[in-house]
């Protein structure tokens, strides 16, 4: 943020001023950063530890952690061939997911930011699936892909098309499709953001000199467009990674995971386990696979971050 | 080629992407108005057959939605002001102060936004059943803060950067104390920034599912998406006509209000996303 480097040495001349005030700097800094901490280690903190003690003892159904067993929860869960189908799906689940939201997003980013005749419209209707739950969001497709009742099918029938009451997610491979397309669906609107922050950060005089310079608009796309997008497009990926991944509701509400667990992700099976048949340290080493797993993705995303904010410096 | 040609084409390239956006919305306004005997028969068409609001009124007054969408909106307040009221002073420390270890909190806020609740739901729920919270949206309220708090840091952080420093330190030479000047002048100054990320973590806790179906464990104190996904579980035959009438209501208002605020979103979110 550009803001940030102009107030730099402003801030180091005005923590000696407060100071003269009679106001301790640093200390009082952290007491006003104390409940924000506070709040996140108990509620976030405290948890991780708690899981993390979970999958390393034996746990009784009704929660009661019994003593300590290694990694015995480990070799259970990996042992367990519904675990590792929930693992593989994860995979295809969380590539299909972000590949089709980027393909889709980046050419929905670029029309939206150019100037046409009610944009804003546009780009209002392009980010409404952000703003609904996607609890419900998977409710209303699971009307709309009903065999016997959805709107789908009726309109389907009604250009002539043969599917009066074709049973969308009764077959598994089916299901995951829609739910592959219903996750691109709901990731759009933000990766069109980030996408768009980053497309109008492009300054227009860049364009203005090639333009001068006789390039062709496709070539300054590949020369100016695509490079200057490129971090952008790295920041969507790595979030949307994390974001489909960890994504609960649509699975959930729409297959449960099923038919035959070939729906379930890692997220679902982890939920089951813990709450439909009372496994906790089964769930627990499948949350810390996944805890760890999502640490892997949150230092590639900062990482990424922190290489482009030093290149930003220069 | 002309803007109004250009913006045909802009139209046409969007509208398969637009179509499958507001399918959903068809069939919730379209199912919502028709009555029951409209949905389960053979010839189904997308008008109602009257402009039919029914469907409203039993949800509400037979149904019991309007609790439902009572106790969401008391979590969604709950939240927003729980999270604001740590989220601020952080943030003003932040971007206002020398903070030590200012990288080492700003990179543990930041994994925390990256942990769904859902991997550690089996350790939140027993925290909370321990202190005797479960059933009780105070637990929710808390859990939403902790979790949508790293956002609204980062999202403050950025507006309060574009906030001059002049205007604070001439308060403060005019004699107002720090906390003056922070009521008085800074406060006033961020208030579009604070609004929208109020807006922001309002809507992300009216719309949460996970965390909202785990922590609360009876019917009555469902919150609106948990209570509409219920419904799709519990009965034979699923009565689609009030379920898509509760996600309309319970999700145009929030549309709404998201749509307001969405041009602020791409102009803070890129910069949040990029430092």
């Amino acid at each position: 943020m550009p803001g940030i480097e102009k107030t730099a040495p402003r801030r180091a001349l005005s923590a000696g001023r407060s100071s003269k005030m009679g106001l301790p700097g640093p200390a009082f800094a952290l007491i006003l950063i104390a409940p924000c901490l506070l709040l996140s280690v108990a509620v976030i903190g405290y948890p991780i530890f708690d899981v993390i003690r979970m999958s390393l003892f034996d746990v009784s159904r009704t929660g009661v952690v019994r003593e300590f067993s290694g990694l015995a929860n480990f070799a259970k869960a990996f042992a367990d061939p519904v675990f590792l189908q929930a693992a593989r799906q994860t995979v295809i689940w969380t590539v299909c997911v972000v590949a089709g939201t980027l393909l889709v997003s980046v050419p929905i980013a670029l029309i939206l930011n150019e100037d046409f005749y009610g944009r804003t419209i546009a780009r209002t209707i392009v980010l409404l699936p952000w703003a609904i739950s996607l609890a419900m969001t998977a409710v209303v497709w699971r009307y709309v892909v009903n065999g016997d009742f959805g709107t789908l099918n009726m309109t389907l029938a009604a250009l002539g098309l043969p599917f009066e009451n074709y049973p969308w997610l009764a077959d598994a491979r089916m299901a995951f499709l829609i739910e592959i397309l219903i996750g691109i669906l709901v990731s759009v609107p933000f990766t069109v953001t980030i996408l768009l922050g980053g497309l109008t950060s492009i300054p227009e005089s860049l364009y203005e000199a090639s333009a001068i310079d006789g390039a062709a608009s496709t070539r300054s796309f590949y020369y100016i467009t695509l490079p200057l997008l490129w971090p952008f497009m790295q920041i969507a990926l790595v979030l949307n990674v994390i974001y489909v991944f960890n994504s609960f509701p649509i699975i959930w509400i729409m297959t449960n995971g099923g038919p035959a667990n070939r729906t379930d992700i890692l997220i679902t099976y982890v939920y089951k386990q813990a709450f439909a048949f009372g496994k906790l340290g089964n769930a627990a080493a499948g949350s810390m696979v996944m805890f760890a797993i999502l640490l892997v993705f949150a230092i590639v995303y900062l990482f990424l971050t922190r290489a482009q904010g030093a290149k930003n410096d220069d | 080629m002309t803007k109004a040609k250009k913006s045909l084409v802009c139209w046409a390239l969007l509208s398969p992407f637009l179509l499958v956006v507001l399918f959903p919305y068809a069939t919730m306004l379209s199912t919502s108005l028709k009555q029951k005997d409209e949905i389960f028969t053979f010839h189904r068409t997308w008008l109602p057959r009257e402009l039919y609001l029914g469907n409203f009124a039993e949800l509400i007054f037979e149904k019991g939605f309007g609790r439902a969408l009572a106790n969401s909106l008391a979590i969604s307040v709950g939240a927003t002001v729980l999270s604001l009221a740590v989220a601020i002073p952080a943030a003003y420390a932040l971007t206002r102060m020398r903070v030590p270890g200012k990288g080492a909190l700003t990179n543990y806020l930041l994994i925390t936004q990256m942990i769904s609740p859902i991997v550690l739901i089996v350790g939140l729920f027993r925290m909370f059943a321990y202190f005797g919270l479960v059933n009780s949206l105070l637990s929710v309220i808390i859990a939403h803060s902790a979790f949508f708090m790293a956002f609204a840091v980062w999202m403050l952080q950025s507006y309060f950067a574009t906030i001059p420093k002049d205007l604070e330190e001439a308060a403060w030479i005019d004699g107002a104390g720090r906390f003056s000047a922070f009521i008085r002048v800074f406060l006033p100054l961020c208030l579009p920034g604070i609004v929208v990320t109020a807006i922001f973590t309002f809507v992300n806790s009216w719309n949460e599912y996970a965390m909202s179906l785990t922590l609360l464990r009876q019917v009555t104190q469902q919150t609106a998406p948990v209570q509409i996904a219920f419904l799709t579980g519990t009965l034979y035959q699923i009565e689609w006509h009030l379920i898509m009438a509760a996600t309309l209501l319970a999700s145009v208002p929030v549309a709404i209000v998201f749509a307001s605020i969405q041009r602020y979103l791409i102009g803070g979110m890129a910069l949040g996303g990029v430092k």
